[in-house]
């Protein structure tokens, strides 16, 4: 998918400005944004539904305005707050959206069976689905989203109105889909994206501040250190380790039980590989044992938060 | 068209498991067999004239009933964003709804074609006026369900695309009046553009090909023009 200086106006209000980025696939994108960012704004516009103002989307090498109809047969869209015919049910929807993408006879069948199975969706097939809960309209139409064997799927805050169970269950689906499909996932909820994303792409006032907000993290990975001793001495023997680009002490929490413990470290490194076995060596050295040498995981909340503040900060 | 038939099926489906279609099915029967009757017992002709012109007021008022729904609520509840992010032309979703309405109109029809029998087993009617008659009210209902699409098609609103068609369909009903006020050759041109002007020959056994190309042009540019709805986005 490649979306080139991509803008949408609302009559005088603009919704999305000069967006631009690229998936490739088998990537599990998440954009993440505050509600009314414009997050689906954009993926309407990425499935052919709404006409950009400006700037094109290719989807597999088609143009969304003029091959719609082939960009469609690539894409699946799951539409946020799941929008179903509520007359019609669930077995006969499944069916209904599995001929309308190409299936027919004996395939149709088992995409909507297996589609059903893969959301646990056997004790409602024959429900209405007006009459189904917020949850089981959302995996309905994830479901719906699955048939036909799309390369690119783009879910809007596909797990919203699901219990944890169920956001486990789709997240542990959506990782599952990875290689095999190329998946595009907005949300709001933090939380939800770092879990499931292998890129991120983080989205305000319908600007994209950055492509990949863990870009950073992964170029630089940094390591959490527990270690006993003088802070100075450990700052020193770490910080002269080549490849250390800064140690910083994390705050010590107001336990008195966690103050008595060994103070944490951050590492930023300056490369991959892992510098661990040249920190612990230098602490050895220095007699300082360590307690804990672990990779940390990107701190995304920091990463939206700085970048979001930015732009704030520079318009006030 | 691949996907024509799932998604007529689909209208069909939608169209006959509402109340609606079975409503205005049973008011039009019932509203037209008492019309027939007592046309029947005070004239005592076997024709079916009177009948045909009061089906025509009887069509203007109920297919915004049928066609309100038809877009406006798709757009409404946001399944036109599932519709048209699958792979399914515009053209295919607008004529499986505009056959589905078609359909329904079809077999009202069909079922007012009880009191054709009537006539046929007790009397001898002129089949003429008949047979025209009912072909006139199959091309003038799909210029209405035309109209009534279109209507619907450029809103979410379910009573506002009612009201919008029902407007539309009163004023060319009755534009031929204003048609005799105005300067030649202004009169030909918005005298021609009524509806009863077009049907009346029908009504009364008279086939012309341009009444015939009036009603289906009227369809086609409404279809044409849904179409052209739907893609605008």
């Amino acid at each position: 998918m490649l979306a080139q200086h991509v803008s949408k106006w609302y009559g005088p209000r603009r919704a999305v400005t000069d967006v631009s980025f690229t998936i490739e696939p088998g990537e599990i994108v998440g954009l993440l944004g505050p509600n009314g960012s414009g997050k689906s704004t954009i993926f309407r516009i990425l499935c052919g539904y709404l006409a950009p103002s400006s700037g094109t989307v290719a989807v597999a090498g088609f143009d969304v305005m003029t091959d719609s109809l082939d960009v469609r047969r690539a894409i699946s869209y799951v539409p946020e707050d799941a929008p179903l015919y509520d007359h019609m049910r669930v077995e006969e929807f499944l069916r209904f959206m599995a001929r309308i993408k190409g299936l027919r006879g004996a395939s149709a069948a088992s995409a909507v069976e297996a589609a059903a199975a893969r959301l646990d969706l056997g004790g409602v097939m024959t429900m209405p689905a007006g009459k189904l809960s917020r949850g089981f309209r959302q995996r309905v139409s994830i479901a719906q989203a699955l048939l036909g064997d799309p390369q690119l799927l783009v879910l809007d805050e596909p797990t919203s109105g699901l219990d944890p169970h169920q956001v486990i269950a789709v997240r542990d689906l959506i990782r599952a889909l990875a290689g095999r499909h190329t998946v595009l996932i907005a949300s709001h909820v933090l939380p939800e994206i770092e879990k499931i994303a292998t890129r991120v792409m983080i989205l305000l006032d319908g600007t994209l501040l950055t492509t990949d907000a863990l870009k950073g993290s992964r170029e630089h990975p940094a390591l959490r250190l527990r270690a006993a001793g003088p802070e100075a001495a450990i700052r020193a023997a770490v910080s002269a380790v080549a490849g250390v680009r800064s140690v910083a002490a994390e705050p010590a929490g107001g336990d008195a039980a966690e103050a008595a413990e060994p103070a944490c470290y951050l590492i930023e490194a300056e490369r991959r590989p892992s510098l661990a076995p040249e920190i612990i060596a230098a602490l050895a050295g220095c007699g300082i044992a360590v307690s804990e040498l672990s990779e940390a995981a990107p701190d995304l909340e920091r990463i939206f938060l700085d970048l979001t503040r930015r732009p704030l900060k520079a318009a006030a | 068209m691949r996907n024509f038939a799932v998604l007529l099926l689909k209208e069909e489906t939608a169209l006959f498991s509402s109340p609606i279609a079975y409503v205005v099915m049973t008011v039009f029967l019932l509203i037209m067999g008492y019309s027939f009757t007592l046309t029947l017992f005070l004239s005592h002709q076997p024709s079916l004239v009177h009948i045909f012109f009061q089906m025509f007021v009887l069509f203007m008022l109920t297919v915004p009933l049928i066609t309100m729904r038809l877009l406006a609520e798709e757009r409404k509840l946001r399944t036109l964003e599932v519709l048209l992010t699958a792979p399914v032309s515009e053209i295919e979703i607008v004529l499986a709804k505009f056959v589905a309405s078609m359909s329904l109109i079809a077999l009202m029809l069909l079922l007012s074609g009880s009191y054709a029998a009537v006539l046929v087993l007790f009397g001898d009617p002129d089949l003429g006026p008949i047979y025209s008659g009912y072909l006139g009210l199959l091309l003038f209902s799909a210029a209405l369900v035309g109209a009534g699409l279109l209507a619907s098609a450029l809103t979410a609103n379910q009573v506002v695309a009612a009201l919008v068609s029902l407007g539309v369909f009163l004023l060319l009903w009755i534009i031929d009046n204003f048609g005799w006020l105005l300067p030649s050759p202004f009169d030909a041109l918005v005298t021609n553009l009524s509806l009863s002007v077009h049907f009346r020959p029908f009504a009364v056994g008279s086939v012309y090909l341009s009444d015939v190309g009036f009603f289906l042009s009227v369809a086609l540019l409404m279809l044409l023009l849904s179409v052209r709805a739907l893609a605008r986005r």
